[in-house]
């Protein structure tokens, strides 16, 4: 029902307004095939998309950004320098040395150390009381 | 928290007081130092999780990631989005502009929101921007078919959502996520409590979006400008799965038995989304299928409720949004271009645009989960959880990433291979902006593999 009611919603001005008018797609013409309907509805002309005459006929150096080769070009140097320059390398290099988060690159070497050292004095990796067991302090069997 | 915030607001006014000339100039590098500053989240000192912490909002683990995401893709849709509007009056140019802010402004306040309900308002918030950019600048008549078919969707799910919430409040006292985790047990037995249950999840498995309930996805892809497919699938699907990790903690006791539905659907779906791009004409709603089949795993993932489950979740959640989002680029460049998204029409580009050919292998290799990338970790990782849960499972993941393989491949094949069609005669070169936004897409997602534990959520 409610596709329906939204389909009536580009039909509604036709039945009012003067056929003639473009009221399938209002927007530039270089977005409106897909659909076979709104492509004839624009002449071939505009077809080619960027206006009249390609960008690289005006701007041999065209990079995509804008159509005022200074514009163009400076912009081509702020997306890549804070694109690249500023967020991928100073970004990427803030990450790199963020802080070891709990320990765990420590915990890592550290423990590669204590192998290497127990290894060599012949100990187990892992000693069965890990804590002194006179240092543990228990609950009478009573006290719960 | 504020410091990312304010200077997002700022864009909007920089947008409308700039002059005309350097108005994406201005934005896009406003956008991108707004980017390098949003990393600083990542920083993650505390012990319990949360940072940046104020009365409303903070971060954690699981936010952080999707918050850098949502920053960064604001340049990237300034940059996309440049060629097509740049011929359209000033005016609509900035309002354009000022909705993908405001879209961006949404994002960060649901993200980082403590109180669902500041999380539920801004998750219906970001419609409103959304809406507008596909039925606004939407190329056919039938976004607007589209248009109402995304707002429905989401609104009929959602609504459910606020409802169950407010049970909720009135249960525990509260909605805050950083006490709800303390508060008693609910004592979840009646039959009302399940639908209370699926109430709480339907709105995120309804955005995700779930098989079965995603067929708003495809057709707002299909319609949407550009930048609205890029946060679409970047972004806004990851609400999807941010609120539903948020809320599975508060669900306990029932999920367990309730979510099978759920899950069978999901992983269907993978299989179900996969057969169907395999037979797609449209380019566009290729990539939004095979966005439907990455979000079933994901949702598969959730819905177990494993730590491996939910951080293989963020991987992919994180991997998919730059992957998508870099393949519905090179759509559009495509569709600039021959003015079309039928795949069939614009064969053998290979040969015209040898470097857009590469960035369209690396982008599929992406999409079908090439070893050192995170999108294949992130598969490994939910696939392995869903398969330590059930060994039924890996029938349908298997048949998955299969299948995400073949049609990976044949978006490939059938775009960039082959003779290049007669009716094609002249095509513009391709911009160094084309090749500037693929390069942001897929650095980042190269640069992951160096550092995933970002990426890892609670588990690290």
């Amino acid at each position: 029902m409610l596709t329906r009611l939204s389909r009536l919603g580009p039909v509604l001005p036709r039945l009012l307004s003067n056929p003639s008018a473009r009221f399938v797609s209002q927007s530039k013409p270089s977005g409106a095939a897909g659909s076979a309907a709104v492509t004839e509805l624009h002449p071939a002309a505009e077809k080619a998309g960027h206006g009249e005459v390609n960008e690289y006929v005006k701007n041999p150096d065209y990079h995509g950004f804008s159509s005022d080769p200074v514009v163009d070009k400076w912009n081509m140097r702020l997306g890549f320098f804070f694109g690249i320059s500023v967020a991928l390398v100073i970004g990427g290099t803030f990450i790199h040395y963020l802080p070891d988060h709990g320990m765990r690159q420590w915990a890592r070497r550290e423990a590669e150390r204590v192998i290497v050292q127990r290894e060599k004095e012949g100990l187990p990796l892992i000693d069965e009381n890990y804590y002194d067991p006179s240092k543990i302090v228990l609950p009478t069997a009573g006290e719960e | 928290m504020l410091k990312i915030i304010v200077p997002t607001l700022m864009l909007i006014p920089t947008a409308w007081l700039s002059p005309a000339k350097w108005l994406w100039p201005t934005t896009l590098a406003h956008s991108l130092i707004i980017a390098l500053f949003s990393l600083s989240w990542l920083e993650n000192l505390s012990e319990t999780g949360w940072t940046s912490l104020n009365l409303y909002m903070g971060t954690d683990p699981l936010s952080t990631p999707l918050l850098v995401l949502t920053c960064w893709l604001l340049p990237l849709m300034i940059l996309a989005s440049q060629n097509h509007t740049s011929a359209e009056p000033m005016n609509r140019q900035r309002t354009y502009i000022t909705l993908l802010t405001s879209l961006q402004l949404f994002l960060i306040m649901a993200f980082s929101a403590t109180e669902i309900i500041l999380f539920y308002i801004m998750f219906e918030a970001t419609l409103i921007p959304t809406l507008m950019i596909i039925t606004r600048w939407g190329s056919q008549a039938e976004r607007l078919n589209a248009g109402s078919y995304f707002l429905f969707y989401t609104l009929a799910g959602s609504l459910p959502l606020l409802v169950a919430l407010l049970i909720l409040q009135n249960n525990t006292g509260t909605l805050s996520l950083l006490t709800l985790h303390y508060s008693n047990a609910l004592t979840l037995s009646s039959y009302a409590d399940k639908i209370w249950w699926a109430g709480c999840l339907l709105a995120f498995l309804v955005k995700m979006p779930l098989y079965g309930v995603h067929l708003w996805l495809p057709k707002a892809h299909v319609e949407a400008p550009i930048a609205g497919s890029m946060v679409l699938a970047a972004v806004l699907l990851k609400l999807g799965g941010y609120g539903m990790m948020r809320i599975m903690v508060m669900l306990e006791p029932l999920t367990k038995e309730l979510c099978y539905p759920f899950i069978i659907l999901a992983l269907w779906g993978i299989v179900m989304t996969g057969s169907i791009c395999l037979r797609q004409t449209d380019l566009k709603s290729l990539i939004a299928y095979s966005s439907v089949s990455h979000m079933g795993l994901v949702t598969g993932g959730i819905l177990i409720q494993t730590p491996w489950g939910f951080t293989g979740a963020l991987i992919l959640m994180i991997a998919h949004g730059l992957t998508s989002s870099a393949l519905f680029c090179l759509a559009n460049t495509n569709y600039e271009r021959t003015h079309s998204r039928t795949m069939l029409l614009a064969r053998g580009l290979q040969t015209i645009f040898p470097l857009m050919a590469t960035w369209w292998l690396i982008a599929s290799l992406a999409n079908l989960a090439l070893p050192p990338l995170p999108n294949l970790m992130g598969e490994l990782v939910i696939i392995i959880s869903l398969f330590n849960w059930s060994w039924w499972t890996i029938a349908l993941t298997g048949t998955g990433t299969l299948i995400t393989a073949a049609y990976s491949l044949y978006m490939f094949l059938m775009t960039q291979r082959g003779p290049a069609p007669a009716h094609v005669i002249s095509l513009d070169p391709t911009h160094s902006r084309e090749h500037l936004l693929m390069t942001l897409h897929l650095l980042p997602l190269t640069l992951l593999i160096l550092k995933p534990e970002l990426i890892w959520g609670w588990a690290f």
